[in-house]
């Protein structure tokens, strides 16, 4: 299977003031297409920023990262915007819902980004996905009207409207209850299984981690291993059906 | 297409929502912006009315739509002085062939030849005018006329005179109480006493002419109700004047016949300047009590005015001789239910009046005691003595027959528009000291009857002192003597006379001296076009004249509109920059509390053109619909406005109002003009921090909520 996502070398500094620190040194990686992969690793230890690379919200500042076959570093920010739009979709730790739309508006906004449906045809796939999260009720309801699992629901709907190639989230689970954050893992998995599509999170939370295919572990900065969560003691579970 | 207005929709639903949620930051920015619609839609309006309506009564009154004057003039015409002063034009070359090529013009309707000048008049005091009546009266006599009626009127004079000069004894009396001694003249006690002496009048039967001499030289000087006037007027070929200005119309008296010398008070200068002051207090009282709805009670202006009645009743018992003085006793006893006998204490009880007594006291002085003053210095009919300083600096004098008083409709009570008066150009010329044609012809004769000769400038030394047997000195000398300075009494007289009965013809208005024109347009619209027509018909023929718009003409009164224009655009400019201010600080902080919002949008794919739009779009909302309603409100104030009217509290505001009332009207424009401005200010004033907002970065929304 072809890599969806190929980093190859990657160095990524930050310039605090008068410190540079290195939050990524030497990353090598590749993702490919249907995975559900976890990436793992205590705080500081550039999770979030291998997210970011991946997610083309940032670029390297050495190094190349290929995402759908484009490499982000030669890309304007038109491009990678663009990217963003069509590619990639995103789950936030704290949701990250426009407070002032509708549950509905909220899903349908990268639509109308995209200007591609027609208004029929985004009704059509925004109520198809909020009927698969659950929340087929709740499609007039305002985020502050929802609990944190629900608005994670939302997210996730959103993410996945455009029918993205890759979904990243960071610590989609870091705000939810155990059994909050279990029913959205659970959820990522089928849609992961229902249409194929590449989920990457970041966690460490090892209840998360056993759903994936395989966990990368971080360790300041550097890729430690990619290993299986069977490999590295965590029980394997299924997703609830 | 419909994906973008479908992007649009949702822009607007963000924008509206955001609004909603901060009502308070809306509302504040919406306040401003309301307020600044509102001023510029009630100011403009207004001010637009203002020019308007002075524009109509500059162009009505006097100026026309264009005017012209010489190219040669080194100072700038204004209709209505400059700083108080006239300003000094040339008089235009061959007034008569311009008028003739302006009048070829397509647009020009008509030019009125004019020129705008002033004098001192000094109006003459009462005890003066008696004892010229009483002079005539007696050299009828003398000539031969004995009838009974004659022979009453100079009883009725002389009774006139005797009871001046008791009323000048008996302020002498006071004075004399009042002044220091050695200021004290006693020559003119001592001439007082006299006039009132019995043996003074037994000796003026036998010797009338000597008597009225000791009147005239001696007592006369003493009474010091005689005005000195200035006197502003234009003098203009009076028909045309008329036909083209038709705002103006005869008040009293009638128009100066075609051809005529003649002169026309405006009415406001009339009653203001020429009136018994006593009745022009009460004419003034009267109207701040019905018009302008004061009281007596609380206006310290009216108040003034019946102080001044009550002390200067002299300036009545002055016209009074001893019949009318018993008339008016006994009416005013009557009226006032009093039993005193003194005319002053009477007067001075009547004039004392109030918000009760004013409307029955009023009418009582105008039936029953006006009828027996004179109410106006000159009456209709009578002959008016200009002198002026021509501008070669000798005193001319004329005497011109007042035909009647004149006013321009809406501007009765303006003291600019009255301020004017008008006289017809031959005179004018005369005044001013230019040749009229007529004088042109008598300095011929004198000068061919003296021999004078021509003397041109090159040969004027081998002339003058050449010491030839031709030395024009001694010869020459006696003719250049003024015509009117060598031509004393019965004959000046007569030639005056002459000179007012003569009819000259229409063309002379047209020929010789004119400073100005006034050119009135058949489209008033087209003005800056028909300036610039008359300019270059002027440089292409040598016309020599220079044209001017009304609002240049009349000077700073023209540039008072400009004035104004000018603080109510300040005022926008600076609340508009408060608003640009206070827009773009709650907008910046709007935008610093939607970091992450704006954020997650960039991450899950919104352009930077996106958010600058989102941004953008919630101020222009605000602007839009709270410009609206300001808008709509300021429409509502100035139809409200319109209806009340602004009354005219002041004479001048007669002037800029064209009338009692200024009734403004909403053009397009006016709304047009706040519409944009309040567009333009909420996009400046928002774009910064939209512009802020598309940096911030997608890595935003990653941020955690704390």
């Amino acid at each position: 299977m072809a890599a969806i996502v190929s980093i190859r070398n990657v160095v990524k500094e930050y310039n605090l003031g008068k410190v540079v620190v290195q939050a990524l040194r030497d990353v090598s990686l590749e993702v490919h297409a249907g995975e559900f992969l976890s990436i793992a690793g205590p705080s500081g230890s550039g999770k979030t920023t291998l997210l970011n690379l991946i997610g083309c919200v940032d670029t390297a500042s050495s190094g190349d990262v290929e995402v759908c076959g484009r490499n982000t570093g030669r890309l304007a920010d038109r491009e990678l915007t663009n990217l963003r739009l069509n590619q990639i979709g995103f789950i936030f730790q704290s949701f990250n819902l426009v407070s002032v739309l509708s549950v509905f508006q909220n899903i349908e906004f990268p639509l109308l980004l995209q200007q591609k449906l027609s208004a029929s045809e985004r009704r059509a796939r925004v109520m198809a996905l909020l009927e698969q999260v659950g929340l087929g009720g709740y499609a007039k309801h305002r985020p502050n009207e929802l609990s944190g699992g629900q608005r994670q629901r939302v997210a996730i709907a959103r993410a996945l409207v455009t029918q993205p190639q890759i979904v990243l989230a960071d610590e989609p689970t870091a705000n939810l209850d155990s059994v909050t954050g279990q029913n959205i893992i659970d959820l990522m998995k089928d849609m992961n299984r229902s249409q194929g599509t590449t989920f990457i999170f970041s966690t460490h939370d090892h209840n998360v981690m056993s759903h994936a295919n395989a966990v990368i572990r971080l360790a300041d900065g550097r890729i430690l291993d990619r290993v299986s969560p069977e490999a590295i003691g965590i029980q394997v579970r299924e997703a609830h059906p | 297409m419909k994906g973008r207005l479908a992007t649009f929709g949702m822009l607007a639903q963000i924008a509206m929502r955001n609004l909603f949620a901060s009502r308070l930051k809306t509302l504040i920015i919406g306040g401003i912006i309301l307020f600044g619609a509102i001023l510029v839609v009630v100011g403009s309006s207004l001010l637009d009315s203002i020019e308007q309506s002075m524009s109509r009564s500059i162009i009505g009154s006097i100026a026309g739509n264009i005017q012209i004057y010489s190219a040669k003039s080194k100072e700038e015409l204004a209709l209505w002085g400059s700083f108080g002063a006239e300003t000094e034009l040339a008089e235009m070359d061959n007034f008569a062939t311009i008028k003739t090529r302006l009048e070829s013009l397509e647009n020009v309707e008509r030019v009125i030849p004019m020129g705008i000048s002033g004098a001192l008049v000094q109006s003459g005091n009462t005890i003066d005018l008696t004892l010229a009546e009483l002079r005539e009266a007696i050299n009828a006599q003398r000539s031969g006329n004995s009838s009974a009626s004659l022979q009453e009127k100079i009883e009725s004079l002389k009774a006139h005179v005797r009871q001046m000069c008791l009323v000048l004894h008996g302020d002498m009396k006071n004075l004399q109480v009042l002044a220091d001694q050695t200021a004290f003249d006693a020559g003119n006690a001592e001439a007082i006493e006299r006039a009132i002496s019995d043996a003074f009048w037994a000796e003026f039967d036998q010797d009338p002419l000597n008597g009225l001499e000791f009147l005239e030289n001696r007592v006369a000087p003493l009474t010091t109700d005689a005005d000195l006037l200035f006197l502003r007027y234009a003098g203009t070929d009076m028909d045309a004047f008329a036909r083209s200005f038709d705002r103006m119309r005869i008040v009293d008296g009638e128009a100066v016949p075609t051809g005529h010398r003649g002169f026309l008070f405006s009415k406001f200068y009339y009653e203001e300047f020429l009136k018994l002051k006593t009745a022009r207090r009460l004419d003034k009282i009267k109207e701040g009590l019905e018009v302008k709805g004061r009281t007596l009670a609380t206006d310290p202006e009216l108040q003034r005015f019946v102080k001044a009645n009550v002390t200067q009743v002299r300036e009545i018992a002055l016209q009074l001789d001893s019949i009318k003085t018993r008339q008016v006793v006994e009416r005013l006893q009557a009226f006032l239910g009093s039993k005193e006998t003194g005319l002053e204490p009477l007067l001075g009880a009547f004039f004392q009046m109030d918000d009760a007594n004013f409307e029955q006291r009023y009418p009582f002085f105008y039936s029953e005691i006006a009828p027996l003053l004179t109410l106006y210095r000159i009456p209709m009919g009578g002959t008016l003595t200009i002198k002026a300083f021509t501008r070669s600096g000798f005193v001319q004098s004329i005497n011109i027959k007042v035909y009647g008083t004149f006013e321009f409709e809406g501007l009765e009570k303006s003291t600019l528009a009255g301020s004017l008066n008008l006289m017809d150009i031959v005179s004018f010329r005369e005044l001013y000291g230019y040749l009229t044609t007529e004088k042109a012809e008598e300095i011929a004769r004198l000068k061919a009857s003296v021999g004078v000769q021509e003397v041109s400038r090159d040969s004027a030394e081998e002339a003058l002192f050449g010491g030839g047997r031709d030395s024009l000195v001694a010869e020459a000398m006696p003719g250049v003597v003024s015509a009117v300075e060598e031509l004393e009494g019965t004959t000046r007289t007569l030639r005056e006379k002459d000179l007012q009965a003569r009819v000259f013809a229409p063309e002379e208005t047209n020929q010789g001296v004119v400073l100005n024109a006034a050119v009135i347009l058949k489209d008033p619209k087209r003005l800056d076009e028909s300036i610039l027509a008359i300019q270059q018909l002027s440089d292409r023929e040598g016309l020599g004249v220079k044209a001017v718009s009304w609002q240049q003409a009349s000077g700073l009164i023209g540039q008072f509109v400009l004035l104004l224009k000018l603080v109510l655009y300040a005022a926008v400019f600076i609340i508009f920059v408060v608003a640009l201010v206070v827009i773009n600080n709650a907008m910046m902080m709007a935008t610093l509390e939607r970091v992450r919002e704006i954020g997650t949008l960039r991450a899950i794919g919104a352009q930077r053109r996106f958010v600058l739009q989102m941004v953008m779009i919630e101020t222009v909302v605000v602007g839009l619909v709270f410009g609206g309603i300001g808008a709509v409100l300021g429409t509502g104030i100035v139809a409200l406005i319109a209806h009340w009217g602004i009354p005219a509290t002041s004479d001048v505001m007669y002037f800029f109002f064209s009338g009692p009332r200024l009734r403004p009207e909403l053009a397009s424009g006016n709304l047009l003009a706040a519409f944009i401005i309040v567009l333009m200010v909420s996009a400046l004033s928002s774009f910064y921090p939209a512009w802020l907002a598309t940096r911030v970065s997608p890595l935003q929304a990653m941020q955690t909520e704390d």
